[in-house]
């Protein structure tokens, strides 16, 4: 029976072999993740339009339908030039933007409705670097820093990014949305890897907003254990009214309590 | 009555205590985030073994799932088998399903174990997502853990009752058990697809603003993919436990020790294949019904599963169903050899094979090639100039239409084959089911070609028709058959038991062909996600975000299988010390069999 046992598992391991071997010789492609953008107010068209280029081509995952001339139109070479003519009351870089973040606004004839509003994955300055590459296929670049506003909010935007900035915040709902009582507590109730959030009450506020957003740049009394474990991705998911609302929160605004520049900081 | 190894009292209580003991952790597992206390940051450390904690909650998600999916489709088709022995009043089909059933009590343990791995990885390996799944679906995952107590009473009852509640009312009351038992494994599944398809495509008023407090848990649930993916995996809960079981015939007729349990263990291992490959037949579609609603949902989705950077998965995959396609009418084929009569059907194989070979061909064609601007140069564009043209759906369902047909052929041919049919219209009836098929080829030929020259959402519906001609004909065919074959004469018994051996290792290729496919269709759902644990919602920072090539995906899907059927052989082990001494107990030889490929 062994001589049979091991027919068996020698029948198990080669047809294992085999579907992974060819699943190794075929081309292998990873999926892209969304990296931040390092965009200074004095970024070159072409500096924009080479960031947009890497989009375009990797994470905007663009190509599963630009290029095939398919399912979407094909745009390497071409969009540059006729970008300004699709909508007269829009500029190609107007039009190119709405493209993006309201695709069924203007569908080109011969194709179908099908694209979806990037605005969710991609930030604004990313947005603003793949119109400016669309811009250099077979035309000018007029992308500048001005289009893409604010240079700090590099974060993937979501459609409600506006709205979040314009509503008022409750700080108790952020806490909780961004999990933060998974490592910290709040009246008692929540984790232990990082210092409890009444340690920050009369902190300045400064400080405070440093550790949500830079959690490296201090680390708390006692926790140097847990150096480098909260994200440093707070300063782009959350809006600056959030950041604001949060620090002002945690100081405890409306205790009068000055600000002592202490060592017991969150973020460790 | 001989003693059986599962009725000893202390297996009972230990497996009792064992899963109690899972139970409770599960639970509060479940409770500690909505009380606060989960403690860690937004990920756990992990490192063991060369897995980072992506790999390690992938092992412990796919084995709970190969285990779960066998748990769930064994005893749909093990009552049904029941049944089938209540009506036509043959005990060995009772024997048969009772076996199977066997088979369920060490694989319900495996099942367990692995889920309570997995929610202790989730929990501690990522809290943050976690605490985000169980504020949405807590009162679900009560009912979760509560369903598995009803689940485990109700198999105690069913597999224990068997002997006692052997016939007249006593014995439908125990097929009762058997279909309470799938209701509550239906239930438990659906409410964990719930979850992972939320995961996938969450409802469209849930956003990354959108407190998980805030979010109906009805919505969550009942979200866009749910329901397909229920169906898809109800259906394909059958094909796996049909390989499974059909593995397990295979390993115990390899073992057997004399021609009786020979002849027991072929006959067990046609009928698994029988399970496997006629469910099979019917799970494109409900895989199509998949793919359309993720398209609806989103576009872009679709779009990246089948155009992007996951395209080549479904050369992959048509490389696997290929495989299964051959494998499994290789089997009939050689099974034919023990049926008398069956040698005036074996000019047809070759035939059979070259459709299969060339849609095979045809399936595994790609459509967009990886190349550099040098390459598409010499192509004269992104398609190869040839190959382009199969590599489109026209082609593809076309081929699988045409495969599908082929098997279903080889099938009637194998079920005929030891039969005369004695009815005065028998001629006329089976030049009825030949104008049937043919009707059906020509069909899907047609609509194959005529796709070349509509537009693509013109062409996507054509495949209904050719799915509707392919399904028509079976039922069509089986029908007529049916009527056709009523008080047969028989040409000689089926010399169950002399099957070569080769035979055997085609069972055990088809059963290690589904399960990778299963794995690799799970790394498809997966990945469609991309860097979002929730699609859009919530997203995924850790340094794992990527998704894999298929190189590395194929390499820990080859080891999640190669793990689950080393603990599947230890199960086989373990039935088989059962099962000898009651093997040993008189039951008459397997006669012909009553339903398909017997009478």
């Amino acid at each position: 029976m062994w001589k049979t046992n091991l027919k068996i598992l020698l029948t198990v391991v080669g047809t294992l072999s085999v579907y992974t071997l060819v699943a190794n010789a075929i081309p292998q492609v990873q999926s892209a993740v969304p990296e931040e953008l390092t965009i200074g107010a004095d970024v070159t068209p072409d500096e924009l339009a080479a960031m947009g280029g890497e989009i375009f081509n990797g994470v905007g995952g663009c190509t599963a339908c630009h290029g095939l001339g398919t399912r979407a139109p094909d745009l390497l070479g071409e969009i540059g030039t006729r970008c300004a003519t699709r909508e007269p009351e829009l500029s190609c870089k107007e039009y190119l933007y709405e493209s993006l973040t309201n695709p069924t606004a203007y569908v080109v004839e011969g194709f179908q409705p099908i694209m979806v509003d990037q605005s969710r994955t991609l930030s604004e300055p990313q947005l603003w670097a793949v119109v400016a590459f669309l811009e250099s296929q077979g035309g000018t670049i007029d992308v500048t820093a001005d289009d893409i506003g604010d240079l700090s909010a590099t974060a993937p935007a979501t459609g409600q990014q506006e709205a979040r900035d314009a509503q008022e915040v409750d700080p108790k709902a952020l806490i909780t949305t961004y999990g933060c009582v998974a490592c910290h507590s709040l009246e008692g109730q929540g984790g232990q890897v990082g210092p409890p959030f009444e340690s920050l009450r009369g902190k300045e506020l400064e400080y405070i907003r440093r550790s949500i957003v830079d959690p490296n740049a201090d680390t708390a009394k006692g926790y140097e254990a847990f150096a480098g474990t909260m994200p440093p991705t707070f300063g782009t998911v959350m809006s600056e009214a959030e950041i604001d609302a949060l620090a002002k929160f945690l100081r405890g605004d409306g205790s009068g309590e000055g600000g002592d520049d202490g060592d017991g900081g969150d973020g460790a | 009555m001989v003693a059986q190894a599962g009725d000893r009292p202390h297996r009972r209580l230990l497996s009792w205590a064992g899963r109690a003991t899972l139970v409770a952790a599960l639970a509060a597992l479940i409770a500690l985030p909505l009380l606060g206390q989960a403690a860690g940051p937004e990920y756990g450390n992990f490192s063991a073994f060369g897995l980072d904690r992506r790999g390690a909650v992938w092992i412990a998600a796919q084995l709970h799932l190969m285990f779960a999916a066998f748990v769930l489709g064994v005893p749909m088709f093990a009552v049904a088998i029941e049944a089938i022995g209540i009506v036509n009043k043959q005990e060995r089909y009772d024997k048969l399903a009772k076996e199977f059933t066997r088979l369920l009590l060490v694989a319900y343990s495996a099942t367990a174990i692995w889920g309570a791995i997995l929610v202790f990885l989730l929990s501690t390996l990522y809290p943050r997502f976690w605490t985000y799944l169980t504020a949405i679906f807590a009162p679900s995952m009560w009912v979760y853990v509560g369903l598995f107590f009803l689940e485990s009473f109700t198999l105690y009852l069913y597999y224990y009752g068997w002997e006692v509640w052997k016939t007249g009312l006593s014995k439908r009351v125990h097929l009762c058990f058997g279909i309470l038992l799938n209701v509550w494994g239906t239930t438990v599944m659906f409410i964990a697809n719930g979850w992972l398809t939320f995961m996938m495509s969450p409802p469209a008023e849930v956003t990354a603003d959108t407190a998980p407090q805030n979010v109906r848990l009805w919505s969550a649930l009942a979200n866009a993919t749910w329901m397909p993916i229920n169906i898809h995996r109800l259906i394909a809960n059958v094909v796996f436990g049909g390989a499974i079981v059909g593995a397990y015939a295979a390993y115990r007729f390899l073992a057997a020790r004399d021609d009786e349990e020979r002849a027991h263990y072929d006959w067990m291992g046609y009928t698994g294949n029988f399970i496997a490959i006629g469910a099979l037949i019917v799970l494109p579609f409900a895989g199509y019904w998949l793919g359309r609603e993720i398209y609806e949902y989103n576009q872009q989705m679709g779009i990246t599963m089948m155009g992007g950077f996951m395209s080549w998965l479904w050369i992959i995959q048509a490389f696997l169903i290929g495989v299964l396609f051959l494998a499994g009418n290789y089997y009939l084929w050689i099974g034919m050899g023990r049926i008398p009569g069956a040698e005036r059907f074996q000019p047809y194989i070759k035939w059979m094979l070259l459709v299969l070979v060339g849609g095979v061909l045809v399936w595994a064609t790609p459509h967009t090639m990886i190349a550099d601007r040098d390459e598409i140069a010499a192509m004269g564009g992104t398609h190869h100039p040839f190959l382009g043209v199969l590599g489109v759906m026209s082609a593809k369902n076309t081929a699988v239409n045409l495969m599908i047909l082929t098997t279903f052929l080889s099938f009637l041919l194998y079920r005929r084959a030891n039969k005369n049919p004695v009815v005065t219209w028998a001629r006329a009836g089976t030049i009825l089911q030949g104008i049937a098929f043919a009707i059906a080829a020509a069909v899907v030929i047609f609509y194959g070609v005529y796709g070349y020259f509509v537009t693509a959402i013109v062409r996507i519906g054509f495949s209904v028709y050719q799915v509707g001609a392919v399904l028509l004909t079976i039922v069509f065919v089986i029908g007529l058959d049916i009527a056709m074959m009523r008080g047969a004469e028989s040409r000689g018994e089926i010399r169950w038991g002399q099957m070569p051996a080769r035979s055997q290792y085609a069972l055990l290729i088809l059963a290690v062909t589904f399960t990778w496919l299963m794995g690799l269709m799970g790394f498809a759902r997966s990945g469609i996600r991309q860097y979002w644990h929730v699609y859009e919602v919530v997203r995924d920072t850790s340094e794992q975000a990527f998704t894999p090539a298929l190189g590395p995906a194929a390499t820990m899907i080859s080891i999640c299988v190669l793990l689950f059927f080393s603990l599947v052989g230890l199960i086989f082990w373990l039935g088989g010390l059962a099962e000898r001494s009651v093997y040993r107990s008189p039951m008459p030889a397997p006669a012909e069999p009553a339903s398909a490929g017997g009478r």
